[in-house]
Parts: structure tokens; C-alpha cells; sequence
């Protein structure tokens, strides 16, 4: 059996799987008491999807993801809680607000060449987490906004970590199902072309800069998307979970999974989530040893995180371990390999 | 015998900072011929090559196509209006598999978009079976139809100039441009080409090579221009321009000056 | 807004734009040596803050020998980055490079708060803290510490760059590094150099800024940004227009908070410096959709 065909049995054996497993989280005979971490997991894997997406097509990293995200869940806080909107029309204002405002600064970076990306991102979502906090007769300041409505649909009100689970999951897996369309049809290819010559795409009369801008609106509006959620999740809206930190660990994120890895973008999300909330602080816990706090430990490891990840794994934990997984079994296989 | 003009350059110029790469060139060449710029090192074959498929802009004069001028568009409008190239050092996508790459190559051809793709639409999959199509007939053109699922960098050199040519044609091009095809091939090889190269100006597409082996551009080659240091300094057809001492001198002095 | 005042805001807004220089001088070198951004660069600035205070507070050590050595470390670990970091990723893409820098200073930052808190710290002023009177201003003489520290090192990278040997290789290396090599001039040694010489110069505006406007282990972001800002003034090669760049920034950050109208107050005030680099992109990109137009 060839690489590509072992490949292709597995990903159907593990989704599966893994689609079993996620239906089964949220119940209480099962592993209910993680459903509010997988709930934050597929809200963030939306935002992370975008940005591998981003970095393995377009080569350049985006350090604003956060702000996006921020940007969905103050229109969604605002529009619904403010102003009485329909909280499905305020997210889908939220997500065209943020895709508009994603395409404007997209085309003068796009069109520099080199990585200025990084730091107008960068600036840029500092701007954005300034003025989240400083407008604060609509914003509600650093203190933020509560009373965010849930969400819902006909008769059905998501007011439980139940009903949300599945919402929320069926957004990110819908989410990851576009993402996988898009890179299979005609445009994943020009932009895999892009990745593999941006000369010789360009002869094939691709437009590059257009196509990097339609990628990097495409993350904003998956982590516009995610950040209305989020909010109808809490029901609370602060500027906190937008700073240039979260947009830092969103990247970890990316990278972990794999950059241009759909699926690796569950897992890294998942690796760095559960290392956040669920490992670190048992780790706190334990560092009664001294005064260890162990506070900006998690900084620290992300950043170990990173440095060593590009080193030695530059596409991702997950994408590194899938393939050697396939070359094991491909060495194990009965009929041998044929490449 | 009509000879409509597919391309014209009008007192065309390239400079980059000091150097002159190109200098007051007037070329008027003929659709449905093979056509051949040659000349020795330096001669500006590539700077023109590049102007023509919008890499660079003029520096003076213009460039027109078709009898329409191309102004500043850039490459990827030109692949859309009809132009296509290879290159001289191959660059082939090799995160794609051998179909793939032709399969890109129908991009100016082909319509649907993110929207289509991302709900996975009809119209999405009408237009992706018939890119498919397209590419394989491409692909068997240049006789590399086998290795459509390989990975492009399997192939040995020759074939993977083959692909770029199958990837250029899928754009479905009236000009198509050669950068030193026949570099880095073996003599059959270079028959192949050859034959190859006819059989596209048969399919009534208009070839401009770039070339450096002078029996493999003689063979072909209908009409031929002759450049040195950035000027056009003989035109003709083949037997014309072996002829001329003009031409023989320029490249008797290249020989001379590597002594 | 009086004469002393504006004046007073002047002067705030030059020697904090100073920094900014020394920053974007330090981004500079590294870019055009490595191609690379450096996203630690403003940590080697904390870090001359913070070891100076860590130095001569708790060590007790004496203060001209502590601001040697705060810069030696930062040097130390400008060296290691790009040793350990930026060669062993050997064939990595420039984003993944970059990468590793934004994993190097979230590193820096986090070991820092580990070790040695998070409160703000203010390391002794050189000469005291007796304003001295200028044009009916009164300006505090740390600051002309920090303009004249800048101005020096100006001075003396220029004269490094033209005159010495390895100055002259390094701006070599940068304008072609493959011609550079060619003759003998090592890029990987070139790359040390550059990361050390950035470090130091991050190091120095950070000694010399910290007993001003102290430090915190996150103090490095912001910097950063604003020297990234004022590297992109100067395009990324020309030192002398980096240099007017972050002061450019400096004067425009003060007068602004001086002017205290509408957007411009100082919770706004690093807002500033973010639009302006905004600005900067949007014409550079103008300029070259206009070049190309034109051909």
C-alpha cells in the first residue's frame, strides 16, 4: 500500500473516532466534567484553524488573531446586550464588521514585501485591546460588560454547557469542513501553488496578494465567528482574553498543531488547553515545595514551546507525529511498502 | 500566406540602475511560428523574455500583444489574456502531485471560488472534473500521463521540464514563452522537445524560445532574433541568420573573449 | 500649553524617543544582517533595567561596574539566542526564525516574572535626581543621560560601520551576503555579531532609561514595537534615519499627551506610535503599488 492510502484508512478510522468521542464528552456517565474545557477547546480551534491556515499558505505570521476574536465578541456583547439585537444577526454583523476590517488592512501589508505582517498585527491588536478597554461607555472598560443573552434557536435556548457543547461544536467542525473544501477545490490549490513558487504561480495567473488578503479575512472571520460564541458562552465580555498574550498563545497554538494542518489545528488547540487549565495549575498545586510560584511558569513553557517546536519540528507536533506514525506502520505492513 | 503580428515591441527599453539590459529594441513577431531569441551572454534574451511576461516593466517603449499594448499589467493578468512561460530553473510546485501542478495551470480558466469551494457547490464540482480532464489530455501531451499521481520531484529533469510545459499549456496560452528549454537534457531529449515543440505550434499556439543550444534552435526555429549586448543585431529565418557575419562575429568575439 | 511646558514635554518626548532610536538601531542591524525581525529586542532592554536594579540593589554591587555587566549579560543572551535559537534552526524559513524570537522574549519575560516578580522596579539614578533649569524648564538629568548616551552611540556605531574591519564586513554582509561570503567574511559570525550588537545597544538604552521611568518584566512589548517603529522609518537600513525616526516618535508621544485634546491623552499614548507604524505601511505599500503603475 502506498503512504497516501495507509493515510487515507487512518484519517477515516480516527475521525470517526474522534467523532464518537466528542459526542460523548458532555455526557454525565462519561466525561461531563470536562465539557466547559472542551467548549473553550472548540471555540479556540476556530480561531487556530484560521491562523494555520494563514501561516502555511501565506508564510507570514498574524500576532492579532486575538483581536479579531475580540472584535466578534464586543459586537456580539454589544449589539445583542445594548442594543437588543438578535444575538445570530449581531454575529453575523460581528463577522462581516471584522472580514471588512480584516480586507482594508490587508491589502497595503500584503502588498510589501518581507514579514511586515508580524508587526502590523501586532500593533494593530494592541490598538484594538487599547480600545476595548478605554471606550468605555460601550465597551464597559477593563471591568467589561455582563448580561450577554444566550443564544437561540426556534424553541431551543443554549443556557446549558450541554447545549452549548454541541453548538459550538457543530460551528467548529463546520468551520474545519470549510476550511478542508476550500483547500481541496481550485482555490487550495493556487494557494498551495503560492507555497511552492509564488513566480510560477503568478504565471499561471494567480493573483498572490489577492489571494494571501482572502486567507487572512478568512481567519477573521472564523475567529469573529468564535469570539461571539465565546461570549454567549460566559455571557460576559471583558477586554482580557484579547491582549497581545492571547494572540501569542493562539499562535503556540497553531504551531503545535501544525501550520497548513486542518486537523492539527484541534489538536494543538486541545495540547495547549489542556496544558493551561488542566496540567499547570495540578503543577501549582504541587509547588508547595517552595515559593515556586509557579505563575509565569506557563509563560516560560510556551515559549520553550515555540523556540523548540520551529527547531526541531517546524510543521507541527501533530502533523510530525501522524506522519511517522503512517512510516511505523507502513514498516509493518504485510504486503510492504510501495512508494 | 496572412501573417497576423501576435506580438510587437516598439522601441523597447530596460535599464536597472546604471546597466542597460536592453536598448531601443523593435521586434515584430508572427502568430502560429516558432520563433527563436538567441544571442551570447549578457545579450538581454532573458531581461526581454521577463518584459514580455510582465516580471519587469519597461524602462522606455512598449510591448504589445495581440495588437493591444500590455502596459503595466502584471504576470498573472498576462496568463489570463493569453500568455504563458516556463522558466529557466523549473520551479515546480513540489507540495503538489504531477496532476496537481497541471491541474493549476487551469486557473485562469476556471471560475468558481471560495464560496463554491467552501460549500462544495455543483457548479464546484462540474468545474473541478473538467479541470481534471483538461490536465490529463495536458499531461498525456507531453507523455507524462503515468506518473500523475508522483510526487514532481520523482522525475528526472527532462520530465520535469516537460511537466512545466504541460503546466503552461493548461492555461490554454496563444503565446507561449520557453526560458532554455533544452538546458540540462540529453540529445533524445532534446529530439523530444523538438517534437513537441511542433506539435504545440500545430495546435495553433505561438512558441518564442529562449535558446542557447544553436541545433536545437535551428532545427525548429522559423524565425529567429538575433541580440548582443541589449540590441537587436540580425533577424531572419534560420539559414539567414547562419549566415550572417553580424551574428558570427558576436559570438566568434564571446569565444574569443573567454580565451 | 506654555513655553516651559512644551519645552518640558520636548525634552520627556527626546529622550524617551532616544530609546526608541537605540531599540530601532538594534532592529536594524539584525535585519539587515539576518533578514530576520527580532521580536526580543525590547527584552535586551528590560533586561538592562533589570539586571542593573537586581545588580546594584540586591547584589550590592557598585554602580558603574553593575551597568557594565547588566549589558555584558544582555550581550551573553543576544549571543546565546542567536546561537542556540537562530543556527540551529539551519534551513528554517524566516517566519519560523521570526518565531523563535517572539518564543525567545515570551521566555526572557516569563523567567524574569519567575524570578524576580512582577512589580515595577527603579534602579538609582546616575547623578542624582536634582532637576536642572532650562529655558524655564526644568529637566531631570537622567534624561540628558539618555540623550547623551544615545547621541554617543550613534556616533560611535557609525564610525564602527565605517571604519573598522568588522564594521565593514558587517555592512557587507548585509548589502549582499553571498558576494560577502565570497570573500571570506563568515555570515554566521556576521549573525553573532549583529545579535550581540543589538542586545548591547537594547541594553544600554535600558540602563540608562530605567532609573527614569523604571522597569517591569513586561516592559519589553511596548518598546519593542515603538523601536520596531522607528526601524520602519528607516527602512530597515539607513541607521541615521532610524535614529530620527524613534526620536520622531518620542517628541510626537509627548507634545501629544502635552496637547491633552481628543485622542490624544496618555491612556492613548501607545496607541500613537502603533498608528503611526499603520501609516508608515500604508505608504510604503502606496509608494510601491505607485511604482509599479509607473513602471
Amino acid at each position: 500500500m502506498t503512504l497516501d492510502r495507509v493515510r487515507r484508512r487512518w484519517t477515516w478510522l480516527a475521525s470517526a473516532l474522534m467523532l464518537a468521542l466528542l459526542a460523548l464528552i458532555p455526557f454525565d456517565w462519561f466525561l461531563s466534567q470536562y465539557t466547559g474545557l472542551m467548549i473553550f477547546i472548540g471555540i479556540y480551534t476556530m480561531v487556530t484553524v484560521g491562523l494555520c491556515l494563514l501561516m502555511g499558505y501565506t508564510g507570514q505570521v498574524s500576532l492579532g488573531q486575538a483581536a479579531f476574536f475580540g472584535i466578534g465578541a464586543y459586537f456580539s456583547a454589544i449589539l445583542s446586550k445594548t442594543y437588543g439585537i438578535n444575538p445570530w444577526l449581531a454575529m453575523a454583523i460581528g463577522a462581516f464588521a471584522t472580514g471588512s476590517f480584516a480586507y482594508l488592512i490587508a491589502f497595503p501589508i500584503f502588498r510589501l514585501r518581507g514579514n511586515y505582517l508580524a508587526m502590523a498585527t501586532l500593533g494593530l491588536g494592541i490598538i484594538i485591546f487599547i480600545l476595548f478597554r478605554q471606550l468605555g461607555q460601550y465597551t464597559g472598560g477593563p471591568e467589561g460588560m455582563a448580561g450577554i443573552p444566550f443564544l437561540s434557536m426556534g424553541g431551543l435556548t443554549f443556557d446549558t454547557p450541554f447545549k452549548r457543547y454541541f453548538l459550538v461544536w457543530a460551528f467548529c467542525l463546520a468551520t474545519l469542513l470549510i476550511a478542508q473544501n476550500i483547500v481541496g477545490s481550485r482555490t487550495g490549490r493556487a494557494l498551495r501553488a503560492i507555497h511552492g513558487s509564488e513566480s510560477a504561480a503568478e504565471s499561471l495567473g494567480i493573483n498572490i496578494s489577492l489571494y494571501k488578503v482572502k486567507i487572512f479575512v478568512l481567519s477573521a472571520v472564523f475567529a469573529s465567528l468564535a469570539g461571539s460564541l465565546f461570549v454567549h458562552h460566559l455571557r460576559y465580555v471583558s477586554p482580557q482574553p484579547f491582549d497581545f498574550l492571547a494572540s501569542v498563545l493562539i499562535v503556540v497554538m497553531a504551531v503545535t498543531g501544525g501550520l497548513a494542518s486542518i486537523w492539527g489545528a484541534i489538536f494543538g488547540t486541545a495540547t495547549i488547553r489542556i496544558l493551561g487549565d488542566e496540567l499547570l495549575p495540578r503543577l501549582e498545586n504541587l509547588a508547595t515545595l517552595k515559593a515556586w510560584h509557579i505563575d509565569y511558569l506557563n509563560i516560560i513553557i510556551y515559549g520553550l514551546l515555540l523556540i523548540l517546536m520551529m527547531i526541531f519540528m517546524p510543521q507541527g507536533l501533530f502533523v510530525s507525529l501522524r506522519d511517522a506514525f503512517h512510516r511505523w506502520r507502513l514498516k509493518f505492513s504485510p504486503k510492504g511498502a510501495n512508494p | 500566406m496572412s501573417e497576423e503580428t501576435i506580438l510587437e515591441a516598439k522601441r523597447l527599453g530596460r535599464s536597472f540602475g546604471g546597466i542597460v539590459a536592453l536598448e531601443n529594441l523593435d521586434l515584430t513577431l508572427a502568430e502560429g511560428k516558432i520563433s527563436a531569441i538567441i544571442g551570447p551572454n549578457g545579450a538581454g534574451k532573458t531581461t526581454l523574455f521577463n518584459l514580455i511576461a510582465g516580471v519587469y516593466m519597461p524602462s522606455s517603449g512598449e510591448i504589445h500583444f495581440e495588437g493591444k499594448p500590455l502596459g503595466n499589467a502584471p504576470p498573472h493578468k498576462r496568463a489570463a489574456l493569453g500568455i504563458a512561460r516556463t522558466f529557466q530553473n523549473v520551479l515546480l510546485f513540489d507540495n503538489l502531485t504531477v496532476l496537481e501542478n497541471v491541474m493549476a495551470g487551469q486557473h485562469p480558466r476556471s471560475r468558481y471560488g471560495f464560496f463554491e469551494a467552501a460549500l462544495r457547490l455543483p457548479k464546484a464540482h462540474r468545474e473541478e472534473e473538467t479541470i481534471s480532464l483538461k490536465a490529463r489530455r495536458y499531461l498525456n501531451l507531453v507523455g507524462l500521463g503515468m506518473y500523475a499521481d508522483h510526487n514532481p520531484l520523482s522525475l528526472p529533469l527532462g520530465q520535469q521540464k516537460l511537466l512545466t510545459i504541460a503546466r503552461a499549456l493548461a492555461t490554454e496560452p496563444k503565446l507561449l514563452l520557453l526560458d532554455e528549454p533544452g538546458a540540462g537534457l540529453n540529445a533524445l531529449e532534446k529530439e523530444g522537445l523538438s517534437e513537441l515543440i511542433r506539435r504545440i505550434r500545430d495546435m495553433g499556439i505561438t512558441v518564442i524560445l529562449v535558446e542557447h543550444d544553436m541545433d536545437l534552435v535551428m532545427g525548429i526555429a522559423e524565425w529567429v532574433v538575433v541580440l548582443d549586448s541589449g540590441q537587436k543585431i540580425a533577424e531572419g529565418t534560420a539559414s539567414q541568420i547562419q549566415r550572417d557575419k553580424r551574428v558570427i562575429a558576436a559570438y566568434l568575439g564571446e569565444e574569443e573573449a573567454i580565451e | 500649553m506654555s513655553l516651559d511646558q512644551f519645552v518640558q514635554y520636548l525634552v520627556s518626548g527626546l529622550s524617551q524617543g532616544s530609546i526608541y532610536a537605540l531599540v530601532g538601531l538594534g532592529f536594524t542591524l539584525i535585519h539587515a544582517v539576518t533578514r530576520i525581525i527580532n521580536f526580543a529586542q525590547g527584552e535586551f532592554v528590560m533586561l538592562g533595567g533589570m539586571m542593573s536594579f537586581v545588580l546594584i540593589r540586591s547584589a550590592g554591587i557598585p554602580m558603574p561596574l553593575a551597568l557594565l555587566m547588566s549589558i555584558a549579560i544582555a550581550v551573553v543572551i543576544g549571543a546565546l539566542l542567536y546561537a542556540l535559537g537562530i543556527r540551529s534552526a539551519r534551513k528554517a524559513s524566516v517566519v519560523s526564525l521570526i518565531i523563535i524570537t517572539i518564543g525567545a522574549a515570551i521566555l526572557i519575560r516569563g523567567i524574569v516574572a519567575e524570578v524576580w516578580g512582577v512589580d515595577p522596579v527603579r534602579p538609582p539614578f546616575f547623578t542624582g535626581d536634582k532637576p536642572l533649569p532650562f529655558l524655564g524648564a526644568s529637566i531631570h538629568p537622567q534624561a540628558l543621560w539618555i540623550i547623551g548616551t544615545t547621541a554617543v552611540v550613534t556616533i560611535l556605531l557609525h564610525l564602527f560601520l565605517t571604519h573598522t574591519t568588522l564594521g565593514k564586513a558587517l555592512k557587507a554582509s548585509s548589502v549582499n551576503p553571498k558576494a560577502a561570503s565570497l570573500v571570506g567574511i563568515d555570515p554566521r559570525v556576521m549573525g553573532l555579531v549583529a545579535f550581540s550588537t543589538a542586545a548591547a545597544l537594547g541594553a544600554m538604552g535600558g540602563v540608562v532609561m530605567a532609573p527614569l521611568t523604571a522597569t517591569r518584566y513586561d516592559a519589553g512589548i511596548m518598546l519593542g514595537l515603538k523601536g520596531f517603529v522607528a526601524a520602519s522609518i528607516g527602512g530597515f537600513t539607513s541607521p541615521l534615519a532610524t535614529v530620527a525616526g524613534g526620536i520622531t516618535v518620542g517628541v510626537i508621544e509627548y507634545v501629544a499627551i502635552g496637547v491633552n485634546w481628543g485622542p490624544f491623552t496618555s491612556s492613548y499614548k501607545d496607541a500613537i506610535a502603533l498608528v503611526i507604524l499603520l501609516l508608515i505601511l500604508l505608504i510604503r505599500s502606496g509608494k510601491l503599488a505607485a511604482e509599479e503603475r509607473a513602471s
